[in-house]
């Protein structure tokens, strides 16, 4: 187990420069999950940490060394690929094994070791098997025995999960959370799902175009976002934008929205940002589906919150909540109401607008206010 | 013809249809070897007086034996197609087994191990195999001469394992980029080398694509006229020079009979590779090593 320091790297193939100055500091035992859409350079990171592709310039630091420049085999990080990438020609034992064989050591101490995992992973009954004669999952936890076996300095993970399905995926995620806090290795692992994102980690890179866009708590990162981007990309259903202008109100700011022909003013906590230089001009109020509800009589009166009626244009029930799309501002704005409180398709409802958790960006640069 | 009712019934219809085809195929393929056969068994004053394409009366290995040692061939000394047929095998397997194992190395190398220009050295390999035979004959010859193997087996066969690389390498290569490339990241991250994991990885998934290749150049070699003919002496001339010595020997009677047989020595190594390595043609080792 080691620290991992990822310090201002490049990575370009010609002209094409997918990684632009990524640093990153990783703290002993952390599980740090890279996330971001397909093609912002994540897989690319992760491969540069374990060696398989170079860096351009910058540095990467395991514990005290510098590896940037070492051989994969020398760096001591063990990685689970998507495609589980198992030896097909080995059963499971010598799947495991290979890497402890081709590391001499001793035959006892790797039976021994073997075995450890195996019973770690609960696949005992499978080490005689083919790859070929494993299911999806089991197949996965080979590949996770694979990497446990060397007990490596740091552990990477290239969207592990991707090629189970969903129920599977559940599962193997909440396991994979279980392992981590009983192991407390150093993971960097890398997906493209932003709950799998939000659920496993400890802290998380939001990245896009080979930038990390922001680094934090799933909690931070979740409340209080760096830029649209990450406001759009963390949370599912995802936040609202909504275009609106700023006015000035006795003491404090509002943004104004209008739903069915009438204006509301909506109060801006000053906590979550200072609109004084935006008086009269647009930015966009991100606001989430939950942070929009049904009127529950107990919170009518507090400060940022405001009733407003909309006009239901599509429902979709979800079970736990109901989503409601309105039109406010002529855009569209999700809501999550409780089933039972939702109205009817083109029917009109009574919202309540949470302000308190509202954040603002910039129409431009989108970039939070 | 009225379209039957039952489903089952213009299946077998459909089924009839195309066995007979197929058999009616075979047979005009089969009718050659079948021919020769029978030629190879009967006598020569059987086929003298009778027909050239007849079932033999008389049942006799006489002109087998003919072939295989008996026959005067040329002027030299030894007889028959015995000392030609050594001759290639002691250039067909050395052959065939250095052009395979470099093939198989270049291609893992163009698949795996890319460097700057991996490509066009891959695009300038592929020329090999557009080049004619004809040719590479005189700078061949040239350069056989230069290195003093003119006329002798390791000549033959450094012709044919240069003029092979070029097809095992487009096998190797276009086999491997098939193969999942984490399987030789994992590796890497195992710890293991360019050699280990050639050897403990690569070359255990490459059973089908090393028969397909082996089977080519077995084929391609063995039946190779040409080189054989140009770039050996007497003593190192192949088993189709020898049978081509055999046959257009102007001198006495044509001896269809021993001729026939002969062909069918010259043929028999290709077909009992093919019979025993055939079944390996298609088998997918790689099978489950990716995704679900």
């Amino acid at each position: 187990m080691a620290e991992l320091k990822i310090d201002n790297v490049y990575k370009s193939f010609g002209e094409e420069h997918i990684l632009k100055g990524i640093s990153l500091d990783v703290t002993d035992g952390e599980f740090i999950i890279l996330v971001g859409p397909s093609g912002c350079g994540k897989s690319t990171l992760l491969n540069c940490i374990a060696g398989l592709e170079d860096v351009t310039t910058g540095d990467i630091l395991l514990g005290d060394t510098n590896v940037t420049y070492e051989a994969p085999k020398d760096r001591d990080i063990a990685m689970v690929f998507q495609s589980y990438a198992l030896y097909p020609n080995m059963n499971v034992r010598k799947n495991i094994a290979f890497g402890l064989e081709i590391r001499k050591m001793p035959k006892a101490e790797i039976a021994e070791e073997v075995a450890r995992v195996a019973k770690l992973l609960q696949i005992e009954p499978l080490l005689d098997r083919k790859p070929s004669q494993l299911s999806g999952g089991q197949r996965q936890r080979v590949a996770m025995g694979r990497a446990l076996a060397r007990r490596p300095k740091i552990y990477l993970f290239d969207e592990p999960l991707s090629n189970l399905d969903a129920k599977l995926r559940v599962e193997m995620r909440t396991e994979m959370k279980k392992l981590h806090q009983r192991l407390g290795t150093t993971i960097v692992y890398v997906t493209h799902d932003q709950i799998e994102a939000m659920t496993l980690a400890d802290r998380i890179a939001v990245m896009k175009g080979g930038i990390v866009q922001q680094f934090g708590t799933p909690q931070e990162v979740y409340d209080d976002p760096a830029n649209m981007f990450v406001a759009g990309f963390m949370g599912s259903p995802s936040m609202n934008f909504l275009r609106c202008e700023v006015t000035k109100q006795e003491k404090d700011y509002a943004v104004q929205i209008e739903s069915q022909g009438t204006i509301f003013q909506l109060p801006v906590d000053p906590k979550q940002a200072d609109l004084s230089s935006y008086v009269g001009k647009t930015v966009v109020l991100g606001i989430r589906p939950e942070q929009i509800t049904h009127v529950m009589p107990h919170l009518v009166a507090e400060q940022y919150i405001t009733q407003v009626p909309v006009k239901i244009e599509v429902t979709e029930p979800t079970g736990a909540d109901t989503l409601i799309l309105a039109r406010i501002n002529d855009q569209e704005c999700e809501c999550r109401v409780h089933p039972q409180e939702a109205g009817k398709v083109g029917e009109s409802m009574e919202l309540l607008f949470n302000m308190s958790k509202a954040v603002f960006f910039d129409e431009q640069t989108e970039a939070r206010l | 013809m009225a379209k039957s009712k039952n489903p089952s019934y213009a299946n077998i219809n459909a089924r009839a249809v195309l066995y007979a085809v197929l058999i009616i195929v075979a047979a005009y393929y089969l009718l050659p070897l079948i021919l020769m056969i029978v030629t190879s068994f009967r006598s020569m004053d059987e086929i003298r007086m009778g027909q050239l394409i007849e079932w033999p009366k008389t049942f006799s290995f006489d002109a087998w034996s003919m072939a295989w040692s008996e026959v005067q061939i040329g002027a030299r000394e030894e007889r028959g197609l015995r000392p030609y047929f050594i001759n290639s095998i002691l250039m067909v397997i050395p052959s065939v087994a250095i052009s395979t194992i470099l093939g198989a190395l270049n291609g893992y190398v163009l698949s795996f191990w890319k460097f700057r220009g991996s490509e066009l050295f891959f695009a300038a390999l592929l020329i090999g195999c557009f080049l004619p035979f004809q040719a590479i004959l005189l700078p061949q010859s040239q350069l056989l001469g230069w290195l003093g193997l003119s006329g002798s087996l390791v000549g033959l066969i450094l012709t044919h394992v240069v003029y092979g690389v070029s097809f095992t390498t487009l096998f190797f290569r276009n086999y491997y980029v098939n193969l999942p490339h984490e399987l030789v990241k994992a590796a890497k991250l195992d710890g293991a080398g360019f050699w280990v994991i050639f050897f403990r990885i690569i070359l255990p998934l490459s059973a089908p694509i090393l028969v397909v290749t082996v089977i080519w150049q077995f084929t391609q070699i063995w039946n190779d006229f040409l080189f054989g003919v140009v770039f050996s002496d007497p003593s190192s001339q192949p088993v189709t020079v020898g049978l081509n010595n055999m046959v257009n020997s102007s001198t006495g009677e044509k001896q269809y009979n021993v001729d026939m047989a002969g062909a069918i020595i010259a043929a028999l190594p290709t077909i009992v590779v093919y019979v025993v390595a055939g079944k390996y043609f298609v088998r997918g080792l790689t099978a489950g090593s990716v995704k679900g």
